[in-house]
């Protein structure tokens, strides 16, 4: 049993699930969903459809290039089965795995700095802006002019003590 | 004796090669015409000419229309005949013009004397018929009535007729031959042919049957076999011909019956190899010397033919279990050089070698004539054997591996090798479980009952295996150290101090702030007329409210100039007569009753009055007015209603 990838989105296709179609000349393509089946024969490019892994991939949004990647690919020449191998391999794969996904959020994170950075400078011009519409621009100018009244009368209290 | 004619005839059909003789080399027999019976035949024609030809005339039409209408009728009769027996003329073979074989087979058959005869009497009837319709055409011109042309017309109707009825033996005589004549056996007469002849009853037809499909009738009397009977057989990848024949007594020629004529024309005419089959055991019923006595009365029928003598019978009694005299018979046959072997049908003892050498020797007989002829230097031209030259002197056997070799001595002996699924599964009974892991081969057999993982969380296992796979993790983790310390993977300090914290704060207050604003303003109707700000009034309670949320400071606000009324509740009691009110203030046109609920009693009311506004006001909506005083039409003329044919409906919809 193998779990396949999804030829449009590149979701994985468990078995008992999606659907295959095989080309006049041979080629295999599985769906895990009719919508990338539709898709499929509506003949769009899942390079350009914005939803797919491929066009995240294409286009930078996500990590492409990676060692951490190298392990997970389909080799050609079978291995006989050996304990030993197979258990150091699930082992491995475990660790692969977690060090992958860490990789990919790191890029991820990386990539989505740049907008904290807007996101800042949009609030301080926001506020440097718009501030009259939640306060008043001589809110608290009554008690401060109060309180300086109060202040020197204080003073003047002193002065004349 | 029969005269051997060996002149080749060319065929009116074209037959390419002897593969296809089955079929084109002959006349083609099967596809005679039916001969019909004269009385068929006339009934025949007659109610032909009757359908086909126009059967309305009469007299007050012009003469010249009457003559030509029984004209037409003598003709299209006359016609219909000559059709039919030229048909019959040229379907039925010449005897000139088919191979010698044939034409002597029909002799024998059905006389040649008697064959020409009534295809001449055809002839004759056919040309008689013409001449009678030619005379009585003539004859039409000079009928000028009706009565008289018809009476022509009867006349020579009825002579062609009659004609006809005195062809009746020739006839039924053709018709027989014709279905005689398809049915005989299809003998090609230039293809290999074994050819089997003896006296009756002594095994010919046995043979053919067991050295061909053929299923020729095997009977304890004599002469079962009436006729020739063909069967085909391969021998060397090529087709060959049997021919069984009946049974030949021995008396001179001119006594022969049609049965014994039939196998001498076979003799006479096919280029065959002669099997001349004895009986042994003398069961036929005529004594070996008979035998020998017909042998040497036909020999001359053998001349140029490959002859092989078989010893039939010999399970009953062989050869060496004869008499001296007897036995002195067939030595005296091998002295003269002719093949005799002994052979048994029963038995099949000494049929396939009977068969090999009589094809062998045919063969040869074959190539010998052909390489006599001129035109075997044409193909001998365009051979060539080439035989390669040896190299050297070294000797190159084929070499056989050792385990083919092997192989081969275990295919011999019958002793299974090894323990078959099948018997353990037998063994087993209920147990028995289809393993197929035991036959796997691995480095470690014990391992092999294991249950290999296949998934994890998603991922193929297969996709990771790799023998060098914990060098890879060891540098992959290295790697991963390596970014760990140079700080890659340090979480982002909230380097945002309290300040950045209240401004996002104000920010986030301001956007809500602004989207309330928005959907405030888009609540508002835009439909009717505007308000101005003023008309409304606004409460305090709101005002200090909205201040307050704003930052300013609303307590003690009693002495605000929004909060002192202008005609004040100060002047409530004592009413001044002197000074009348002289401007209605805000407050004094707030207070008066709205237009729609003046002079409405109570809510039941209201509501009554309002539904009457309402359907009053309906029927001017529907037709977009603004209201009763507004008349004007939009579109006079729409072109909908007065464009198009007049159908059904009313012209004011249509």
């Amino acid at each position: 049993m193998r779990i396949e990838k999804c030829y449009f989105c590149s979701a994985p296709v468990y078995p008992g699930h999606g659907m295959k179609f095989v080309r006049n000349d041979c080629k295999v393509f599985g769906f895990c969903r009719s919508k990338c089946h539709k898709n499929f024969k509506k003949k769009r490019n899942p390079r350009k459809t914005r939803w797919t892994k491929a066009f995240r991939k294409s286009v930078g949004k996500e990590l492409t290039l990676d060692y951490s990647l190298e392990f997970e690919k389909r080799r050609n020449i079978p291995v006989k089965y050996n304990r030993e191998l197979w258990s150091k391999t699930v082992e491995a794969m475990k660790k692969v795995e977690s060090i992958k996904n860490k990789r990919q959020a790191r890029f991820i994170l990386n990539r989505l700095k740049k907008g904290k950075e807007l996101e800042k400078a949009a609030d301080i011009t926001e506020v440097k802006k718009n501030i009259h519409l939640i306060r008043a621009p001589h809110a608290g100018h009554a008690k401060q002019l109060e309180d300086k009244m109060v202040q020197k009368l204080a003073e003047d209290v002193e002065m004349d003590e | 004796m029969t005269r051997v004619r060996y002149v080749f005839r060319p065929f009116r059909v074209l037959c390419r090669g002897v593969a296809c003789a089955a079929i084109m080399a002959l006349y083609n027999f099967k596809k005679i015409m039916v001969v019909p019976t004269a009385k068929d035949f006339i009934d025949l024609t007659l109610s032909k000419t009757q359908r086909k030809t126009p059967t309305v005339i009469h007299k007050h039409y012009q003469i010249h229309r009457i003559r030509h209408f029984y004209m037409r009728k003598i003709k299209f009769t006359q016609q219909n005949y000559h059709d039919r027996l030229s048909q019959i003329l040229t379907d039925f073979p010449k005897l000139d013009d088919i191979h010698p074989f044939y034409a002597d087979l029909m002799n024998v058959l059905y006389d040649k004397d008697h064959y020409k005869l009534a295809l001449g009497q055809i002839n004759i009837a056919k040309n008689l018929i013409d001449n009678v319709a030619k005379d009585y055409v003539r004859l039409m011109k000079y009928g000028d009535s009706l009565y008289r042309c018809k009476q022509l017309k009867r006349a020579a109707l009825g002579r062609m007729c009659t004609i006809l009825k005195r062809q009746k033996q020739s006839l039924e005589y053709l018709e027989q031959v014709r279905q005689h004549l398809s049915r005989l056996p299809t003998i090609d007469p230039n293809t290999r042919t074994l050819l089997l002849c003896g006296y009756p009853n002594v095994g010919k037809s046995s043979f053919i049957n067991k050295v061909t499909r053929a299923d020729v009738e095997v009977q304890p009397y004599a002469f079962t076999t009436k006729s020739l009977f063909v069967g085909h057989m391969d021998y060397r990848y090529l087709r060959w011909q049997v021919v069984d024949t009946p049974g030949i007594l021995d008396h001179p020629l001119e006594e022969r019956n049609t049965i014994e004529m039939q196998a001498i024309t076979a003799l006479a005419h096919l280029r065959a190899a002669v099997l001349y089959v004895m009986d042994v055991s003398e069961q036929c019923g005529h004594t070996l010397s008979q035998q020998l006595e017909l042998f040497n009365n036909i020999r001359p029928l053998f001349a140029n033919k490959p002859l092989i003598v078989m010893a039939n019978k010999c399970d009953v009694r062989k050869i060496s279990e004869l008499s001296e005299e007897n036995q002195k018979v067939f030595t005296d046959l091998t002295a003269e050089g002719i093949l005799v072997i002994e052979t048994s049908s029963l038995t099949e003892e000494g049929v396939m070698q009977v068969k090999a050498e009589a094809c062998d020797r045919l063969l040869a007989h074959r190539v010998d004539t052909k390489m006599k002829t001129k035109k075997v230097h044409d193909v001998l031209n365009r051979l060539h054997l080439a035989v390669p030259t040896k190299r050297d002197q070294k000797n190159r056997s084929p070499f056989i591996p050792e385990g083919a070799l092997l192989r081969r001595k275990a295919m011999e002996t019958n002793a299974p090798k090894r323990k078959l699924e099948r018997d353990l599964e037998v063994e087993l009974g209920d147990d028995y479980t289809l393993d197929l892991q035991k036959y796997w081969d691995l480095m470690n057999p014990e391992e092999k009952q294991d249950k290999i993982p296949e998934i994890w969380e998603g991922h193929n296992i297969a996709d990771y295996i790799d023998p060098e796979i914990m060098k890879r993790l060891e540098d992959l983790e290295q790697e991963e150290e390596l970014r760990a310390k140079a700080g890659e993977y340090d979480s982002e300090e909230e380097s945002e101090d309290e300040e950045m914290k209240e401004i996002r704060q104000l920010a986030s207050q301001i956007r809500e702030k602004r989207k309330l604003k928005i959907l405030s303003s888009k609540e508002k109707d835009t439909q009717g007329s505007r308000m101005p700000r003023t008309a409304k009034k606004v409460e305090r309670a709101t005002l200090e409210k909205e201040m307050a949320d704003l930052g300013l400071d609303m307590t003690d606000k009693d002495d605000s100039h929004y909060a002192r009324r202008s005609r004040s509740l100060v002047r409530k009691r004592k009413r001044e007569v002197s000074a009348p009110p002289t401007s209605r203030t805000r407050s004094q046109s707030a207070s008066r009753p709205p237009r729609d609920q003046s002079g409405v009693r109570d809510a039941k009311m209201l509501k009554k009055v309002k539904t009457m506004m309402k359907n009053s006001q309906k029927d001017m909506n529907q037709q977009g007015r603004k209201g009763e005083s507004d008349r004007h039409v939009f579109d006079v003329k729409p072109k909908h209603l007065f464009a198009g044919k007049r159908k059904s409906g009313s012209t004011s919809r249509r």
